[in-house]
């Protein structure tokens, strides 16, 4: 398996080479540049013409592309047009965020995904099951924005119970905010941070959750359906089993594989939808980078985190291939061949 | 049981995950905070530039500026003759315009408690001038600073600049600590020294930066302990945000941040807020191609066919609903140099004749079509809509292309267009910096400017209205100018837009600023906790 680990990570390196070049290419192609947003209107061409060439932004594009890749190879991501601070910090300080989030809403889809897949399988047809299928529904087709939105209205608007936006209270002033800060404030015991960054965390991670939960909880149903028609299931039901034992012990372990192969290749949609989410949500993690870097044609900036998230993307899915193999022997023998 | 793959993979993760636990460090507690000592103020996305030589008039950068540093000199209201001493008491100057003698307030201190002095001040001025390539045409008029006494300092002109005193009031003129400028070095541009009401405590990016009071600020300190400035990007969210009472202010039409327009209505009506609203020196008009060789706007008649065809009144106080000031002319009514006999110049809203001003130029109704360019946003296009439908009332048909900044600037400074919208927001408050950049025609495509073509006579008063330090001689100058402008009709004069703070109710004291806008809050306090 460790063969098969090591031949899928250097397949990555060809198609991050060519994320690389693609990116490039769209960041040129887009009309204006950093020197002209980072100036504004009343900028005279004298002036952005200098501050171009202070970015060095007025030589050869292929010029511009060998000096990236030449940074990169010695593990330089470059420096922010608009901050002048390297990318690479830049990156570090944002990270934990998103990681955090993200993590938070994998739990929560999860917690919601796989129930919900188990319960609607019980009584395929019932009234549970056409319940969560509506409701799975939701969570598949409605945007990220309108249901950020929703939530933002239902929960800090009109009830009052959850902040809107925010990795914590602007008023906690003195707190570390930076960092796996919510991590740390469990690990170290400082519950009352802790509670303002979960109820701050609980809204984005729920709607980066969403489509994630639904998805697993459409795909379990529809495996786990199956398999509780196999025969070793019937034979645990003539065994005289409980339904709980043969749903959780017998059923779910052979169900869960391919929806793991599923999470893994759906982390990539939750990548993207992160760009929106920490928009709305003011949450400081890569994807607000991003979207503020297209915004400021921060070109290393834009290269740089979609570099990232292109490595996560192929990471989780190989991952979720790894795990789906140790928990699957039949896949790690299908694996070793090939 | 486990096979021994699943052993080590969840070894694997236990390995992990004490990794992870092992690189933390300890969490800092917060101390218990006084809500009504913290005010939280909203902005759209990070800071560009914390000091002056960093800052290339970003607006966010720059209101963080004016919070940590002093300039010599600082307006109080646009409307005034000139600005009030902030770190200089007094100053004088000389007979040819070219001598500024200033003097510094006895025992003014940097944030790390060096002395700020005349020798201080020269440091300051010098770097930002040879650093900051924005504030190179501000100061590149300085022949040489003259340190004269500990707090004495004489700048010398290469020529006469009667708005100097203007560009040294613009937040990049405030003065930095020479001591923490050469201890900190590049370091300087994220741990900003200055003498200002407070020091930057810290920077977390796209969370915010909180600045804690300057305890021995020449003015008095703060009653604010801290001054959090929070990076909310998206505008409902911020709306959400201060009716919670999680920010204590936002702002609109203030470059730092801009709600929907529907959001004012709402604010207007919440006891819990307050709207604080001034007129400013942001213009904004429909520009025209004034070096454009062909072409219907080529033709007197048929600019002031449209500036006729235009409901002034409906655009102010109905699309826009109140939320700015009808603009007379070339200058905003606030700045000190407004002809009021502009007023009765200016085009008023009149149909009829707008018909009859088309068909002098020879286009039958529904002939004349021009494209009408704009930048992105729901402001902007409501703007534009308004326009499109009072020119089709005259029988204009515009077709409205809306467009991101850099492909707009592009398009403008090349002359590819008949009209556009489009604005100016003076960093410093002299006529000068409407008039100069906007209508001289050496200038006119360099920047997205009015593209005057060339006017000897327009272009001799502009220059010499640059230089006149006679303040009366000055002000009849540019009431010529503005004269000819309006006679050529160079654009339609739309309006100007309200700098408006909606702030809590809680929070007093707040003077708002036009010229540039951006706030000091030094002067705010909150009245009491929120619930």
């Amino acid at each position: 398996m460790i063969a098969y680990a090591l031949r899928r990570l250097i397949a990555m390196l060809p198609v991050l080479a060519l994320v690389l070049v693609i990116v490039f290419g769209l960041t040129r192609m887009i009309p204006g540049d950093p020197a002209e947003t980072l100036l504004g209107p009343g900028a005279t061409t004298a002036q952005i013409d200098a501050l171009r060439h202070e970015l060095r932004l007025d030589r050869p594009a292929l010029q511009q592309f060998i000096d990236y890749v030449g940074g990169l190879a010695r593990g330089d991501l470059g420096a922010s047009i608009k901050t002048g601070r390297t990318v690479a910090s830049e990156l570090a300080a944002r990270l934990p965020a998103t990681i955090e989030l993200a993590f938070a809403a994998f739990a929560l889809a999860l917690l919601g995904g796989i129930p919900a897949g188990i319960l609607a399988a019980r009584r395929p047809g019932g009234p549970v099951d056409r319940t969560l299928q509506f409701l799975s529904l939701c969570g598949v087709s409605i945007p990220a924005f309108l249901l950020a939105f929703g939530l933002q209205y239902v929960f800090s608007a009109w009830l009052g119970v959850l902040p809107v936006a925010g990795r914590n209270s602007a008023f906690a002033v003195g707190e570390e905010q930076g960092g796996f800060a919510l991590t740390r404030s469990l690990l170290t015991f400082h519950l009352t941070t802790f509670g303002d960054l979960a109820a701050h965390i609980l809204l984005p991670a729920t709607v980066l959750a969403a489509f994630l939960a639904a998805t697993l909880g459409r795909f379990l149903r529809n495996t786990m359906i199956d398999t509780l028609s196999e025969d070793y299931v019937r034979t645990a039901r003539a065994k005289g089993l409980t339904e709980r034992a043969i749903l959780l012990k017998h059923a779910l372990p052979n169900a869960i594989g391919p929806s793991i192969m599923v999470l893994g290749v759906q982390f990539g949609d939750m990548l993207g939808g992160a760009i929106l989410t920490e928009t709305v949500f003011s949450w400081p993690g890569v994807g607000r980078y991003m979207f503020e870097a297209i915004r400021a044609r921060d070109y290393p900036v834009i290269q740089s985190t979609t570099l990232v998230f292109a490595l996560m993307f192929m990471l989780m899915s190989l991952a979720a291939d790894l795990l789906s193999v140790a928990l699957d022997p039949r896949l790690r023998q299908d694996r070793g061949r090939g | 049981m486990l096979c021994a793959d699943r052993r080590d993979l969840l070894l694997a993760g236990l390995a992990g995950a004490g990794l992870a636990v092992g690189r933390l460090r300890p969490g800092r507690a917060a101390a218990p905070i006084d809500r009504e000592k913290v005010l939280v103020v909203a902005i759209g996305s990070d800071p560009v530039g914390l000091e002056p030589a960093a800052n290339r008039a970003e607006p966010i950068g720059s209101e963080i500026i004016v919070n940590i540093f002093d300039p010599l000199v600082s307006w109080a209201r646009d409307s005034d003759a000139e600005p009030q001493g902030r770190l200089a008491e007094s100053w004088r100057v000389g007979d040819d315009g070219r001598r500024y003698s200033f003097t510094l307030r006895e025992g003014l201190t940097f944030h790390d408690d060096t002395p700020c002095d005349a020798e201080a001040v020269r440091f300051s001025l010098e770097r930002t001038r040879r650093l900051n390539p924005y504030m190179r045409a501000s100061l590149d008029a300085v022949e040489r600073f003259e340190v004269t006494g500990r707090l004495t300092l004489d700048i010398v002109l290469l020529r006469p600049v009667p708005f100097f005193l203007s560009l040294l009031a613009q937040p990049q003129s405030g003065i930095v600590s020479p001591t923490a400028v050469r201890r900190l070095g590049p370091d300087f541009a994220s741990h900003p020294v200055g003498t200002g009401a407070f020091r930057l405590q810290s920077y977390t990016p796209d969370v915010g930066l909180t600045l804690v009071r300057n305890p021995s600020y020449f003015r008095g300190p703060s009653t604010l302990e801290f001054l959090v400035y929070r990076v909310i990007a998206d505008a409902s969210t911020r709306r959400l945000e201060l009716e919670r009472g999680e920010i204590d202010i936002c702002q609109q039409h203030a470059q730092l941040t801009s709600l929907p327009m529907a959001d004012i209505d709402s604010f207007r009506r919440n006891p819990e807020i307050q709207v604080i609203e001034i007129s400013s020196q942001i213009m904004r008009q429909l520009e025209f191609n004034n070096r454009a060789t062909g072409g219907p706007v080529t033709d007197l008649r048929v600019r002031k066919a449209i500036a006729h065809a235009v409901d002034y009144d409906g655009l102010v106080d109905g699309v826009l609903a109140g939320t700015v000031d009808r603009a007379y002319g070339p200058l905003p009514t606030t700045n000190w140099a407004f002809d009021p006999a502009m007023r009765s110049l200016a085009p008023h809203y009149d149909p009829q004749q707008s018909r009859a001003l088309l068909a002098a130029a020879g286009y039958a109704p529904g002939a004349l079509q021009i494209s009408l360019y704009t930048f992105e946003g729901t402001f902007w296009a409501a703007v534009a809509t308004f326009l499109q439908a009072s020119l089709a009332a005259v029988g204009i048909d515009a077709r409205i292309e809306q467009m991101e900044f850099p492909s707009l600037r592009a398009l403008h400074v090349a002359g590819r267009f008949e009209a556009a919208l489009d604005g100016r927001e003076p960093w410093y408050n002299d006529p000068d910096a409407h008039i100069t950049i906007g209508y001289l025609s050496g200038l006119a495509e360099t920047a997205m400017t009015f593209r005057m073509p060339p006017d000897t006579a327009l272009d001799g008063l502009i220059l010499q209205a640059q230089t006149e330090i006679d303040p009366t001689r000055r002000k009849t100058l540019y009431g010529q100018i503005q004269a000819r402008l309006m006679a050529r009709v160079p654009a339609v004069y739309l309006f100007t837009n309200k700098v408006i703070v909606f702030a809590r109710k809680e929070v007093q004291g707040l003077v708002v600023k036009s010229t540039p806008p951006l706030n000091e809050y030094w002067s705010v306090s909150k009245t009491r906790a929120y619930p």
